[in-house]
């Protein structure tokens, strides 16, 4: 975990696969395909955005919707006033980065233990989706934006490039763009855990006595920590709205946080891999059992996570790699040995 | 005249209500600290035994004040055996565990009754206080809150239940030691927990009918309310219930019940700010 | 008392830890001086380590004032006190036990220094500790004396001029006991040094003057061989014994 981005090969692996898909992509899938894959990319920044502040600064947020929706509604409103997309996809960062400060420094400067950050996290959420519900009225307007309440924005304009307003992005663009956004969160998040500020966000999650024992201010660090995981959060909102075109109060919903939160669990908290798999795996099972006319989502996402909490609590990441060493250690050791044991023994070790 | 007492009683009704809404998560909290996050479906399975047993034909006071609270209880008692107990010291697990229960009881429940609103005919009608009227039911809504705080309180300090309940709260591993077979306790305050949750359900489900998705409304002030209260269970609730509903009632008649739920919270954050533990983690210490 | 005279680095006055009615800590009035080796003795529950937790901003005193480096640090941030230049090893260890032993080592050194020369000094004292054939382990999987060693050389890596050492010996083989009380020695000539430790041999080995806890309050301050001789300290020690006998 702590090995040096730099000298992990796992990190360039990712990169190549980021890349190829970014630049082959296009060329060799069907158009429906890449939407589909698009939404992927979305939601894995979603998910790198918990996985790093849970795995890598020890904060669990049942909230991280908050933010989702707060950089979604960000951008709506911003692309829709000021006409371009460039500005409101950073202030769709900048903007919740703030809110999670402000919200943070209630949090961790009061010390709150961590139920209650968890339930504190989860209230916000639920009060900005209420807050959201509530705005159907002509009256809640922001410049040209109409909130619409239930109802959501609709027509937000899809991202252009930078400086011409008039100049869309296509489908297979987004994706590019998307992607890149992807590898880029990707590579500033592990650079930035393999960072001295990294290292300590470790020390801290493993302990927070010792931490302060050695002169960090806890606080400062957790509020800082929380605060980039928002901005990420709300980029990530904010390429939702641009993706579909349109937002509405369940950018907000439990369900979207409860969403973040399998995904890193079946990934594997303390990964930055983990999430981006678990999106993969659990959108596409959602897809089939959702055909399956029987389950609506609630009933496959809450039995995925309980089954996640009391079977798989480590995550799929970590298991297999847990798997892996141990097989590889066996194997190892087997061979040294007499060679007496069949192989496949060894799977039941993890 | 008439216009204060009406506000005044719509003050003690919404810290009855939120007294209500919390008292059987508070219960658990404040002996297992543990937060059950399918505490809104808990109260929702409440309001669903109650409208689908007055519709088969049982009388609505059995359906409200007997079936919802055994029923709920009971799944508690499952609930706990099944998924809590696997999950003791791992505080945050838990939470998830019960977050998963929780969207996997709306599911069901939509699966099972349909997205709809179904209700019941509030009870007894109203009452005219000069020149307003005013639902008779708040005064049974008060009325039970109250009772269901002074039951907890009753069976806390005088019976031998309350007596092992108090001595695992203090000190588990003790309790323990002296021969207290904490599991049952912690089984026995889930259910009862669970039991108090029922009841609430079922004595608001005339007043807001019952949707799979009703809990979501709830669960804000409910937590809220506990977290702010901290982990004493009578003065716990009752201190930031009266805090907490007075302020979001004015709140609400100011700007609207949305807003009442914002200011809730906000005047939660910056009182853990300063109590991080809860009212009652540095004011009452001592106390149930 | 003392015959000692020169710069206190660390004062205390009337320090009152109370926990509900308990009185852990009771009206302490400490001094030491720079560069002091000083030696906390008491039974258990005397309240050494709440003592220290005082001291490190842990536990705000219910009562009393404490002056570090001529700055009344009661009631500060741990962070703040420790970046004046405290450093302490806690009774039980307090270290990040999924990370090896050299980040541990490092994070220390890291504090105050830039990477390269707190690469050097996490080095340094790793070997100075003797646990640096341990660099790569994982801190959560060693020993209960390989712990001890792991976080002393934490704190001798944040070169802290007060450093406030909670029953280093603890589950320490003999030889390791040795290099402990050689590595406090050691450290005793650039800071002062403050040790609560049960192991009357460890004692033997590094005291000079020292200090006496029972219930809370200070109960002897005195020269090591004086105490060692003192009836009265002999009894709060073996109190149980004595009583039996009476």
């Amino acid at each position: 975990m702590e090995k040096s981005a730099i000298r992990d090969p796992g990190f360039y692996l990712m990169i190549a696969i980021g890349l190829a898909a970014l630049f082959i992509g296009p060329l060799v899938v069907d158009m429906f395909t890449i939407m589909q894959v698009t939404q992927y990319v979305v939601l894995s920044v979603f998910a790198l955005s918990l996985g790093y502040i849970w795995g890598f600064g020890g904060i669990l947020s049942f909230g991280q919707a908050a933010f989702f929706g707060l950089g979604a509604y960000t951008f709506a409103v911003a692309s829709i006033n000021i006409g371009e997309t460039t500005i409101p996809l950073i202030l769709s960062f900048l903007l919740p980065a703030a809110f999670g400060a402000a919200l943070g420094y209630f949090m961790f400067y009061g010390k709150l233990s961590d139920v209650y950050l968890g339930v504190v996290t989860m209230v916000v959420t639920l009060i900005f989706w209420k807050l959201a519900n509530h705005t159907a009225g002509p009256e809640y307007v922001i410049g040209k934006a109409r909130l619409g309440g239930f109802n959501g924005i609709p027509s937000i304009p899809t991202l252009n490039i930078p400086g011409e307003p008039d100049a869309w992005l296509d489908p297979a663009q987004l994706f590019q763009v998307f992607m890149a956004i992807l590898i880029a969160v990707y590579v500033g998040l592990r650079l930035l855990i393999a960072s001295d500020f990294g290292r300590v966000s470790i020390g801290i999650r493993e302990n927070e006595t010792r931490a302060s024992l050695l002169g960090y201010d806890v606080r400062k660090h957790k509020v800082i920590v929380f605060s980039i995981g928002s901005g990420i959060a709300g980029l990530a909102g904010a390429m939702w709205a641009t993706y579909q075109s349109f937002i509405d109060p369940n950018a907000f919903g439990m369900e979207m946080s409860a969403k973040a939160l399998v995904w890193v669990m079946a990934g594997g908290v303390g990964t930055l891999v983990g999430p981006i798999l678990g999106v993969i795996l659990l959108q596409w099972l959602t897809l089939k059992l959702g055909m399956m006319e029987l389950l609506n989502s609630f009933v496959v996402l809450g039995a995925i996570m309980m089954a996640l909490v009391l079977a798989l609590p480590k995550g799929m990441v970590p298991t297999l790699r847990g798997w892996a060493l141990t097989g590889w250690t066996l194997a190892r050791r087997g061979r040294g040995a007499a060679r007496a044991k069949k192989p496949g023994e060894e799977g039941g070790a993890g | 005249m008439d216009y204060f007492i009406v506000v005044a009683l719509e003050m003690v009704r919404a810290v009855a209500w939120l007294v209500l809404l919390s008292a059987g998560l508070a219960i658990i909290f404040g002996m297992m600290r543990v937060i059950n996050f399918a505490h809104g479906e808990f109260l929702m399975l409440g309001g669903y035994t109650v409208v689908t047993s007055t519709h088969a034909g049982v009388n609505e006071a059995v359906a409200i004040l007997i079936l919802a609270p055994l029923s709920v209880g009971l799944f508690g008692i499952i609930v706990e055996r099944l998924v809590i107990r696997r999950l003791y010291g791992r505080i945050l697990d838990s939470l998830l565990a019960t977050w998963g229960l929780s969207m996997l009881m709306i599911g069901g429940v939509t699966l099972i009754f349909g997205n709809t609103v179904e209700g019941i005919a509030s009870p007894f009608g109203g009452m005219a206080i000069g020149a307003y009227q005013v639902p008779i039911y708040n005064f049974v809504l008060i009325g039970f809150a109250a009772l269901v705080l002074f039951g907890v309180w009753v069976v806390l300090k005088f019976t031998r239940a309350g007596l092992i309940a108090r001595a695992t709260m203090q000190n588990p591993a003790m309790a323990e030691a002296l021969g207290v077979r904490t599991s049952w306790v912690y089984m026995a305050t889930f259910g009862i927990g669970s039991g108090v949750t029922g009841l609430a359900g079922g004595l608001i489900a005339p007043v807001t009918g019952v949707v799979p998705t009703m809990g979501v409304n709830f669960v804000g002030q409910a937590f809220i309310t506990v977290i702010t209260g901290g982990a004493a269970v009578i003065t716990g609730t009752l201190s930031s219930a009266t805090l907490l509903g007075t302020i979001s009632q004015a709140t609400t008649f100011l700007a609207g019940p949305v807003y009442g739920d914002a200011a809730l919270l906000l005047v939660a954050l910056v009182l853990l700010r300063l109590l991080p533990q809860g009212i009652t983690g540095r004011i009452f210490k001592r106390s149930l | 008392m003392t015959e000692v005279e020169g710069y206190k680095i660390l004062r205390t006055r009337g320090l009152t830890m109370q926990f509900g009615g308990v009185t852990a800590v009771d009206n302490v009035d400490l001094d030491l001086n720079d560069g002091e080796l000083r030696c906390l003795l008491g039974p258990n529950g005397a309240g050494k380590s709440t003592f220290f937790k005082c001291l490190t901003g842990q536990l705000t005193p219910t009562r009393g004032e404490i002056t570090f480096k001529d700055q009344p640090i009661t009631g500060w941030n741990t962070h703040d006190i420790v970046n004046l230049g405290v450093g302490i090893k806690t009774q039980v260890p307090n270290l990040f036990n999924g990370v090896s032993v050299y980040e541990n080592v490092r994070l220390a050194s890291r504090r105050k220094h830039m990477p390269a020369m707190a690469r050097e000094i996490a080095e340094k004292m790793m070997e100075k500790c003797g646990i640096s054939h341990l660099a790569r382990r994982e801190v959560g999987l060693l020993a209960h004396g390989q712990r001890q060693l792991v976080e002393l050389a934490m704190v001798l890596a944040e070169e802290p001029s007060l450093i406030l050492l909670d029953e280093p010996a603890a589950g320490m083989t003999g030889d390791e006991r040795d290099r402990l009380a050689q590595l406090v020695l050691e450290a005793a000539r650039g800071s002062a040094v403050i040790v609560v430790e049960h192991d009357m041999q460890f004692i033997r080995q590094i005291a000079k003057f020292v200090t006496v806890f029972n219930r809370g309050a200070i109960f002897r301050e005195a020269m090591i061989d004086d105490i060692m001789r003192d009836r009265a300290v002999q009894e709060i020690y073996l109190g149980k014994q004595a009583n039996a006998a009476a």
